[in-house]
Formats: C-alpha cells, sequence, structure tokens
C-alpha cells in the first residue's frame, strides 16, 4: 500500500531517529517510520518480552494465526531504544540495500 | 506456552455464591487453586509493584490436570428427526453466499453420519457439490464451475431412487455476461439407500472424530428438502420466491427466533433447530434491497444466517471444581489462581467480581467487563501491521501474546475480522480470556508499564486501597441487568481507565444515578463510545454493530446494522444522538499509544465551585509524568464539546495542549480531511478534566484520559493526579449535596 520509497534524502531524518527514536518527529522522520513499521505481517519484526520492561528478544511475526512467532537467534536489548536503532538499522537495510552509515 | 488457562462460569457474584471452575492443564500432574483478591497487577519494575492479598479458603486440590480443547464453527443443528421422505427419494436446497470459495470442503446441509448420509456441500474447487455415503461408499456429484465469493447462489442436490441419479446444481442469482457459473451434473448413484431418519446439520458435517467438521464460511439462507425429485430450475424458481409449489416437507426459517439461537421449520414436521457458536443472525439476505434497514422490519429479508469456521461462544469446558466464596468476603476483585508446583511459570488468574450484598461502601467502582470482553484475547499486535505506527514503538509480546498467537482457538474479539474478512460481532467470556488477568501486558499501553484494560485498572485499585479508600466493585454485566437499582446506597460511582463499551440500560443507568443526586467520577478515555447489546438468553456475550462512523477495523456491511439481540441500531452513541459529552461532560477526541503528555491548568480550575479539586495543588502544570506514556493525558482522550452535549455550566478545568503526531482526529470529526487533523497541529486533539453539578445534588468528574490512571500510580501513588483524584472521590462520597 504504501507509495513512498526511501532514499537518500531520509538520511537527516535517519539520523533524527537515532537521537530519539520515540515522541515527536519531523514530518519527513514521521513518513519514513509510517512506511517502516507498516506492510506485511509475515516477518515483521516485534520485541518479545524476557523481563518485563527491561530485557526483550528481537522476533519476527509468522503473519498467519496459528503459526510460532520466530525468535532472531542471539539478538537481545536491555534498553527499548537501542531496540528501536537496531531495527531501524536492519529495516533500512532491508527497504534500501544499503547499511545505515551511522 | 502457557500450561494452564481457565475460564468461569460468571464474572460477577455475591459472597457465599458458587462459582464453576474449568480448567485446561497441559504438561503437569496437577494444579493447585487459592482466592486471591487482587489489588495492582502491573509487574512494571518502575511501577508501584505488584500486590495482591491471599484469602484463606480451603478451595480444594491438588487437581489433577487435564487438556480441555477448544472447537470454533458455527453451525446449526436440527436433532429431531421425522420421515421426510417416504417416497425414498428426495431434494435438498439451499441460498448461499460464500466468502472463502475453494478454501476446503465447506459443508452447506447434512444429514446422518460419515458411513450412512448425505451432503450438500463446496467442494474444494468452490463447485456445488453433492454426497451420498451408504456403509461408507460415497457417490458424489459436482456442478463443474467454481461459486464465485460473495455473490448468491442457489444450490439444489437431488437423489432419484427410481433412476439411481444424484444430479447437483448451482444457480447464480444474478448473471453477468461472459462470467458462467451456472453448473450442473448427475452421475450414477445406483444401489445407494435414502439418507437414514437422521439429524440434519447447516454450515458443517459430523466427522469421523464425532464432532462437527467442514465449516461454512458465508451465508446460508432457508435450506429446504422436498420429498421427491423435482426439476433443480422449478426449485430454484421457489427458493427465490417465485412459486410456491412444491411445498417443502422441511422449509427451515432463519429469521425466525432471531434475537437467539434458536430457529423454525415452517413445514409439517416442525424440526426446529439451534444455532452453535454464534454465526452472525440478522445480516441481509439474498432478497435484500437497500429498502429497510432494520431486521424487524422486513424479517424475510433478513433470512441469511453468515456462519465463520472460527465462531465461538461457549468452549463448553467441563466443571474442574467448584468455588464458594466466604459468606463474610468483602466487595472487590478477586482471583482463583491456578499454580503448580511442577513448574513456577504455570499460572492463571480466573478474575471474578465480588460485590456487596449488605452494608455497601459510599464508593462502588465499576469494572468496565463488557470492554474487557469486547478487547478479550484481542490480536491488534499480531494481526494488524499498522498497530506499530499508532504504538510509535516496536510492540512487545509476552507469552499470554506468544500463545494467543499459536491457538487462535481461543476466539476472536471485536477488534478482529473472521478468517473471510468480515468483522466479529460477538464476543463471549465462556472461554479462557488470557488478556482479563493481572500481570499480562498490552500492545498499546504507551511506553512504560504498556497495560490496557483489565491490568490497567488495576492501578485504580492500588491507588484506593493506597489511600484507604473502602469501596465495593459491580460489572458492567451486572449494570445491564439491573440497571440504575445497581447503584443503590452508593454516593460515589468511579469507572474504570477505558470503559469504551455500553449497552442502553448501563447508559441509562449512569443517566438515572446523576439524575438522582449521585456522583461520577470518569476515570478514563474514550469511554461510551459504542453501544453494545447484552443478550437476553444467552449469558455472557456481547454484540457490536461498528455502524458508519469511528475508529473501527472493520465495517458490519450493508444492511447489518441494527443488532440481533436487541434489534437496536449499533454504532457510536453519538451517532444514535447520546454523545458522552452529554453524561460525561468529555467524549472520544484522538487517539495515539506512543507519548502522553500533561494537562495545563485553565482559568477555570479557579473557580471557587473546582476548590476542593485542587486542595494541596500547586502549580499549572498536572500529570507531566506517569507508567502509561509518561503523562497523565494520553492513549485515547477526550475533550469537552458544548455542541456535543457538555452541559453549559460545566468547567473546563484542565486541558492538554501538544500531543505527537501519532494522535489523528476521530473519522466522525474528519468530515473533510486535510493534512492538519494531528496532535501538534490541531487544538481539538486534547483531553479535557471537566468538572460539572447535576439536577438533585449529582456531580461529574471526568479526566478525558485514559493515561490518568498510570499517572496516578506513579511514583508509588504518590503524586498530584493521585491527590487531585483523592480529593474529588472523597467529596463525592460526602452526604452534602452539590448547588
Amino acid at each position: 500500500m504504501a507509495r513512498y520509497t526511501l532514499g537518500d534524502d531520509d538520511l537527516p531524518h535517519a539520523a533524527e531517529f537515532m537521537e530519539s527514536p520515540i515522541g515527536y518527529h519531523s514530518p519527513g522522520l514521521q513518513r519514513v517510520l509510517n512506511l517502516m513499521r507498516g506492510g506485511a505481517l509475515d516477518g515483521k519484526y516485534v520485541l518479545v518480552t524476557i523481563e518485563p520492561c527491561r530485557r526483550w528478544a528481537l522476533a519476527r511475526l509468522p503473519g498467519r494465526r496459528g503459526a510460532p512467532v520466530s525468535i532472531v537467534s542471539g539478538v537481545e536489548y536491555t534498553s527499548q531504544l537501542d531496540a528501536e536503532r537496531d531495527v531501524f538499522r536492519r529495516r533500512w537495510h532491508e527497504l534500501t540495500g544499503k547499511e545505515l552509515p551511522f | 506456552m502457557l500450561k494452564i488457562t481457565a475460564y468461569a462460569d460468571r464474572i460477577s457474584c455475591f459472597p457465599g455464591e458458587t462459582v464453576d471452575i474449568k480448567v485446561s492443564a497441559t504438561g503437569l500432574r496437577a494444579y493447585d487453586a487459592e482466592l486471591r483478591r487482587i489489588i495492582q497487577g502491573d509487574i512494571n519494575p518502575d511501577g508501584p509493584g505488584y500486590r495482591d492479598e491471599l484469602i484463606a479458603v480451603d478451595l480444594g486440590g491438588p487437581f489433577a490436570a487435564r487438556e480441555q480443547t477448544i472447537r470454533t464453527g458455527s453451525y446449526g443443528l436440527v436433532d429431531k428427526t421425522a420421515r421426510l421422505c417416504p417416497s425414498g427419494s428426495f431434494t435438498l436446497a439451499a441460498l448461499i453466499w460464500p466468502t472463502l470459495p475453494g478454501r476446503g470442503r465447506q459443508a452447506i446441509i447434512s444429514t446422518g453420519t460419515v458411513q450412512n448420509g448425505c451432503s450438500v456441500f463446496l467442494d474444494d474447487n468452490a463447485m456445488a457439490s453433492a454426497t451420498l455415503t451408504d456403509n461408507g461408499r460415497a457417490t458424489t456429484a459436482a456442478s463443474g464451475t467454481p461459486c464465485r465469493e460473495r455473490a448468491w447462489y442457489v444450490v439444489v442436490a437431488s437423489y432419484d431412487t427410481q433412476s439411481g441419479r444424484l444430479a447437483v446444481s448451482q444457480t447464480p442469482v444474478k448473471s453477468f455476461p461472459n462470467v458462467d457459473d451456472l453448473g450442473s451434473s448427475s452421475v450414477p448413484a445406483r444401489g445407494h439407500a435414502a439418507p437414514p431418519q437422521a439429524p440434519f446439520l447447516f454450515g458443517a458435517v459430523d466427522t469421523e472424530e464425532g464432532f462437527p467438521g467442514c465449516f461454512f464460511n458465508g451465508k446460508i439462507e432457508n435450506p429446504r428438502i422436498y420429498d421427491g425429485v423435482h426439476p433443480h430450475e422449478t426449485i430454484a424458481e421457489a427458493m427465490l420466491g417465485r412459486t410456491a409449489t412444491p411445498a417443502p416437507a422441511a422449509d427451515w426459517d432463519f429469521a425466525a427466533g432471531m434475537r437467539g439461537d434458536r430457529f423454525s421449520d415452517r413445514g409439517p414436521h416442525r424440526l426446529h433447530g439451534r444455532f452453535f457458536n454464534l454465526p452472525h443472525r440478522a445480516v441481509s439476505g439474498c432478497g435484500w434491497n437497500s429498502g429497510l434497514h432494520r431486521w424487524t422490519e422486513d424479517p424475510a429479508s433478513y433470512a441469511a444466517v453468515h456462519f465463520h469456521d472460527d465462531d465461538l461462544y461457549d468452549a463448553g469446558w467441563q466443571t474442574d471444581f467448584t468455588m464458594t466464596l466466604p459468606p463474610d468476603l468483602k466487595s472487590g476483585v478477586y482471583a482463583v489462581r491456578l499454580f503448580s508446583h511442577e513448574d513456577a511459570q504455570a499460572e492463571y488468574f480466573v478474575v471474578l467480581a465480588v460485590r456487596a450484598r449488605h452494608g455497601r461502601n459510599d464508593v462502588v467502582f465499576v469494572l468496565p467487563t463488557a470492554s474487557y470482553m469486547a478487547y478479550a484475547n484481542h490480536r491488534l499486535g499480531i494481526d494488524v501491521s499498522e498497530t506499530e505506527i499508532g504504538a510509535g514503538q516496536l510492540l512487545q509480546l509476552d507469552r499470554h501474546h506468544l500463545h494467543l498467537q499459536e491457538h487462535p482457538e481461543y476466539g476472536l474479539s471485536l477488534y478482529e475480522v473472521h478468517n473471510d474478512g468480515s468483522g466479529v460481532f460477538y464476543s463471549s467470556r465462556l472461554r479462557p480470556i488470557l488478556d482479563f488477568q493481572p500481570k499480562v501486558q498490552g500492545f498499546i499501553g504507551g511506553s512504560g508499564s504498556n497495560i490496557w484494560q483489565f491490568n490497567a485498572d488495576t492501578h485504580i485499585l492500588g491507588f484506593l486501597e493506597d489511600r484507604g479508600i473502602a469501596y465495593d466493585v459491580l460489572t458492567d454485566e451486572d449494570l445491564d441487568r439491573e440497571g440504575v437499582a445497581a447503584f443503590d446506597g452508593y454516593r460515589a460511582v468511579l469507572t474504570g481507565s477505558h470503559p469504551e463499551y455500553t449497552s442502553t440500560r448501563m447508559l441509562d443507568a449512569y443517566q438515572g444515578f446523576l439524575a438522582k443526586g449521585g456522583r461520577v467520577a470518569y476515570l478514563g478515555g474514550n469511554g461510551f463510545y459504542w453501544r453494545i447489546a447484552y443478550s437476553e438468553t444467552l449469558p455472557g456475550v456481547i454484540e457490536c454493530r461498528r455502524a458508519e462512523s469511528g475508529i473501527r477495523g472493520w465495517e458490519p456491511g450493508n444492511g447489518n446494522y441494527w443488532h440481533q439481540f436487541t434489534d437496536e441500531l449499533g454504532g457510536l452513541w453519538r451517532r444514535i444522538g447520546r454523545a458522552p459529552q452529554q453524561v460525561f461532560g468529555v467524549g472520544m477526541t484522538a487517539q495515539g499509544f506512543d507519548l502522553s503528555s500533561p494537562y495545563l491548568r485553565n482559568t477555570s480550575s479557579h473557580d471557587p465551585r473546582a476548590a476542593f479539586i485542587f486542595d494541596g495543588i500547586e502549580g499549572d502544570i498536572l500529570g507531566d509524568f506517569g507508567l502509561n506514556g509518561g503523562g497523565a493525558a494520553g492513549n485515547e482522550i477526550d475533550r469537552a464539546d458544548f455542541s456535543l452535549g457538555t452541559p453549559p455550566h460545566a468547567l473546563v478545568l484542565a486541558s492538554s495542549r501538544l500531543h505527537t503526531d501519532i494522535y489523528l482526529m476521530t473519522p466522525e470529526d474528519l468530515l473533510d480531511p486535510t493534512p492538519t487533523w494531528s496532535g501538534t497541529q490541531c487544538d481539538m486533539i486534547r483531553a479535557d478534566m471537566v468538572f460539572f453539578e447535576t439536577q438533585n445534588g449529582g456531580a461529574v468528574f471526568s479526566t478525558g484520559s485514559i493515561a490518568w490512571a498510570g499517572a496516578m500510580a506513579w511514583n508509588g501513588f504518590d503524586n498530584h493526579i493521585a491527590t487531585i483524584t483523592e480529593n474529588v472521590i472523597r467529596r463525592f462520597a460526602e452526604k452534602t449535596a452539590f448547588g
């Protein structure tokens, strides 16, 4: 459904996200996040709580009812903001084919 | 995964009464049970701390663990039998509107068993088909062409004992050039006996396991059986009401008994039947022509029933033990805690409200159980990708979410769509509701504790305990059943954090209570938004038709706006002329699930009428903290609106002034969309704190924010949001009338 595609013009928005992943965002960053956070359910990144509000594992949704959620092996976070930044980098790579340069 | 899940036959009871507990326990040999009073269910280490209290009562046990299963899928059953077809030959017919044609075999009409019986169904290729089975030997005929999705067909099947031919046909009610979906065929079936005199199933077939299966997805209308074989064209004409002959031997009317789960047979044998697992009734049928929208005005146009393979009403589990509540138990929120010494993780809470029969306190907290049921086992974070956009952060799944994802048989909430994409109209508590427990987290509770509905409401319970405010509890279900009498003896009524779903009798009860001088503190947001209906005959279930507007994941479909249970128009209370502003001063304006905001005091807050509210409060910024998004105004927020009915003398005490752009205007306000209706731009996106007096000494205080409760609980309930709330409740509990 999304029409917007990421490009180098979005690098400043990515930098803004890295500064402040949750909260007030510029319209440009919000548009980037709308693209990254929507889309297909199959393979969508989510966090699985290991310790409430303290520790999470990265996981991916199966996209259909009844199938198990897949844990991404070896990826855990003890900071919600670190999780946000890591998933942003992963999504940036998946959407642009490039590593985020910072 | 969860090794124990359970539910009770009741959600609200008085001391001394009994409750049946139904348990499924796997991977364990035994489990134990104890009764606990729930005080504070949030397990956020930055919160006030989990707290419950063991009640000294022996519930028996340990209990042997056993697995109980849940079987979804709706169907109709006629369990009486008669000699319908003396000739031995027969013709079966029905109108169908398939919604998942080609998704496996789906039964339309069946009778008998797998070994000896007859069924009319859509086959794997969506072709109308008929099978005769005789001592396990099956003969099948198929129409030869698939049915289209969401199109009406007359399906006819017949068996002629003379010629030994089994025939089937499908006739589209509406034809299109170059679309060939008319089909028929017949096959030799010599030697088959006529089907046994056996019960009929509609929308399912008896399987070898002894349970109904092969559920139909879509609408079925007016199944019939005729004695003898008749030309299929003639039967198709009869099914469409163009001829009255021949006379059917059984003629099932799905419009009869609409408010409940029964249907009738207009034929001579009166083989009446019953629906199981709540298929959608009061839905437009084949003959509906958009002229009338209310099923009572034109029942013949509402003779269709929409079946789903994932419908669920009553899980039907066996009772594992019956608990008798101590006769002197004080009113409160309790839970039967089921646990096992074999695994510390194996724990499940069956939550109950215990009411006060005598010696009521001045304050009563209304557990918004209709809203708990609306959200019961909701899958917003696992079924709806865009939930992450609304949350403004990655979604977090705890173990109850993981269990739910792997076990869709626990049933859907009013937020889901069925497997065929149609909205879920009914939600029941006669099944384990995994998110109706303490200790669970939500998807959209904002940054922080991330709790929602029941567990979020325990912030209010914890506050009442912390401040030493004596209170009773009752539930939405009590309010619907008893009306304003449920409030007898109380001076102050407290709502939960998100009492979104309200029946007519519930709303009438609040208004009646206020008219008599009662006081209501609405401690939440997006309350009293959707109209729902309880059933007079089916316990423990609510119905919701999300008609025309509102924030909604689905719409009910043309002609389907009136509730089955009550014959009331569904939708927003605002659309029905009873906007929440009229009763509570505020009503839903926006939602966002990232950050919450503080309120800023308005000049009205210095009005002497409001002095009691702000006693001991300093400064103009209120609630710049909280466990739910870091502020007191957030998640789902309400505004005062004098044009929608906020009383003219209401004081708008404080308002939030800024929200993130996750917060967007409600669709009912967004008549002509422009890119200006977001939290940083639109001043209608705000939470208003409101106070006003009512007739006969009553009063209303409303916070207009779900996040309010999470702010009350911040810093161990030691903060000025908690103080404001305490000021309001203590004054509301006094006898002195408001002037």
